[in-house]
């Protein structure tokens, strides 16, 4: 019982920083039908450059934010170089991400080197009816519900952030009464990539990650954002906490090397059972 | 036919491509002999991609499973001429058995589904005794068809040709055929497509799994050639560096596949002498080969979106036709006066 109260939590701590990036991959394909594969890479940045800020002595909280602060410039010039050029389609802009993926990789191995990295989070662990719980895991959680917390409240409340829901709703409407709806997209990137930084921030702790991580973060954050066709962050936040407490229980039942076997398989199923449901007709419609 | 231009290029590449074994280094054959099999993944990944419309980013998923297939049937001390045999026909039928559920899926969720298949085969084999797991597969005997045993790298090297002669004429000959119009309609519309009677489907799950067969008959070669595979010798990355390839050449197109690989191959090979030279930090050629895939990935795919050939093609043709016609009788520009798709 213990056992399975502390696979659970670490379990939904991890789901956590994998709802962190499904919903910047969500909010980005909202508002400008990109599928962002360098989602991960904004996690991979925003990890390693926090520990090297506090390597050179800024303090924790600071360091972090200011790791956060870099995935989301981060974020921008993904976005300038992927729709930032009128009349780049999405399939096309897909691929460009993939190439800014790999130029991440050039310019991240510069800097910090092949080697997986870790910096040190909230230290010690807590105990709840005889399961020892790392205290950096409700740090995670806690971070977590908080910022989509926040992120409601601007999606629905802010000037900025209904403009951003009108784009995602209709952009020729949204064209119409004067938003700018590239600018929008670019706000939505950077949005994104302060998302998937703050997941590389508070994951780096419990699991070390180098520069090539962030092919299974973008795996998994596809996985969870697709159950709500990643257009729904309300649906993205399930399936990542579902995904998160799925590869735990196989991990610490099961055998650990199996645990993305497990995610990647409910991914495709998921992905499998929603085309079953929708004609070609709607999906060229849709374009 | 007269000979035009086009057939005069295609004999000039054929004869530089079979010269080119005899002439090369000992340490070149070896890049050779991988850029020619990545050629072969290329032109059926490029077909997928240019006439189905799919993007693919498990290719060397199949690519793998030839290789396994070879090694394992050579290894059982059967012959290892069923074990090239069996390597496409192995990668075709597995394709076309994940084929029928994948293929539903289009666009971006199937390129995420391919990439999740490779990394969950990935997975798998490197945990399976008979696998091999991490380590793989060592000490795959040389390849012997009817007595002749492939010996050397030039030996090698024309097989890897013979593959690939075989795998651009298979390709040609679909896509000039009626099946390949259909491709190329469904490709644009698949409603369209379905509606004037192309069987989407079945059509999409036959190029899926011919890709994949000329992907598993390379990885046979493969096998043969260097002996071992292993789960570290068909990365995610190498599926990456196959759609690079087929986004630089031009999707669609046989030409764009071989240039494709041909270009990005030397391109390495030229940043790998590069950054091992001497001074040169260790890190230098996976940084320089890193930095080269991201920079040409969008580079061509904001500014040529349709490839390297496609986009030289349709220029040549401006050029020709911009040209008063008096000057050019023989030109079959005349013929076309708008600059055709892009064909093989």
């Amino acid at each position: 019982m213990s056992d399975f109260l502390q696979y659970l939590i670490s379990g939904l701590a991890v789901g956590c920083g994998f709802a962190l990036l499904a919903s910047g991959l969500v909010t980005i394909h909202r508002v400008t039908h990109v599928v962002n594969f360098a989602q991960g890479m904004f996690a991979v940045v925003a990890g390693l450059t926090a520990g090297s800020f506090l390597s050179v002595g800024l303090p924790h909280g600071l360091a972090e934010v200011a790791a956060v602060a870099v995935a989301g410039a981060v974020g921008l010039l993904v976005g300038l170089i992927a729709i930032g050029k009128p009349g780049t389609s999405a399939q096309s802009a897909l691929i460009a991400t993939l190439g800014l993926g790999f130029a991440a990789y050039a310019v991240e191995i510069m800097i910090w080197g092949d080697n997986p990295r870790s910096h040190p989070g909230l230290r010690g662990t807590v105990e709840i009816a005889g399961a020892y719980v790392q205290k950096q895991s409700f740090l995670v959680i806690g971070v977590t519900a908080a910022v989509f917390a926040a992120l409601l409240a601007f999606f629905t409340r802010t000037y900025l952030g209904k403009a951003l829901s009108a784009c995602a709703a209709n952009p020729y409407a949204a064209r119409a009464v004067g938003i700018n709806v590239t600018r929008m997209g670019l706000v939505a990137f950077v949005l994104g990539g302060m998302l998937g930084g703050a997941a590389g921030v508070l994951l780096t702790p419990l699991m070390p990650i180098s520069y090539n991580s962030d092919v299974l973060l973008i795996t998994n954050g596809f996985a969870a954002a697709v159950l709500g066709a990643l257009n729904r962050p309300g649906l993205a936040l399930i399936g990542a906490l579902t995904l998160g407490v799925a590869e735990t229980m196989v991990a610490g039942y099961y055998e650990a090397s199996y645990q993305t076997v497990v995610a990647l398989a409910l991914m495709l199923v998921i992905m499998i059972w929603q085309s079953s449901r929708r004609t070609a007709l709607q999906e060229e419609a849709a374009r | 036919m007269k000979p035009s231009p086009r057939w005069a290029a295609a004999a000039a590449v054929c004869a530089a491509a079979l010269l080119a074994p005899l002439l090369l280094s000992e340490t070149q054959l070896p890049v050779y002999i991988v850029l020619v099999l990545a050629a072969c993944v290329v032109t059926g990944l490029s077909m997928l991609m240019g006439y189905a419309g799919q993007v693919s980013l498990g290719q060397a998923a199949f690519f793998m499973i030839g290789g396994y297939t070879a090694a394992l049937i050579a290894l059982e001390e059967l012959p290892t001429w069923l074990g090239l045999a069996a390597s496409p026909l192995v990668a075709a039928v597995l394709a076309a058995v994940i084929g029928v559920p994948l293929l539903r899926l289009r666009g971006h969720q199937l390129a995420f589904a391919t990439l999740a298949v490779q990394l969950i085969l990935l997975n798998l084999v490197g945990q399976q005794e008979w696998t091999g797991g991490d380590i793989g597969l060592q000490g795959v005997p040389r390849l012997a068809i009817g007595g002749y045993e492939f010996a050397d790298d030039v030996a090698y090297a024309y097989l890897a040709l013979a593959v690939l002669g075989l795998t651009v004429l298979i390709t040609r000959n679909i896509v000039k055929s009626r099946p390949g119009r259909g491709l190329r309609a469904l490709a644009t519309s698949e409603v369209a497509a379905e509606s004037s009677g192309v069987p989407v489907a079945g059509y999409k799950l036959a190029v899926f799994s011919l890709s994949a067969g000329f992907a598993g008959l390379a990885g046979g070669v493969y096998a043969f050639y260097f002996g071992y595979v292993a789960p570290s010798s068909f990365p995610v990355l190498l599926s990456f560096e196959y759609v690079v390839m087929v986004v630089v050449g031009g999707a669609g197109t046989i030409y764009g596949a071989l240039v494709g690989a041909t270009a990005v191959t030397l391109l390495l090979q030229l940043l790998n002498n590069i950054g091992t030279m001497e001074g040169m930090p260790a890190a230098a050629p996976t940084v320089l080969s890193y930095a080269v895939y991201g920079v040409l990935l969008v580079l061509v795919v904001l500014f040529m979106p349709r490839g390297l050939v496609p986009t030289a093609a349709a220029w040549w043709e401006r050029r020709r036709s911009a040209r008063p016609r008096g000057d050019d009788p023989a030109s079959d520009g005349a013929e076309r006066p708008a600059p055709a798709p892009a064909s093989v």
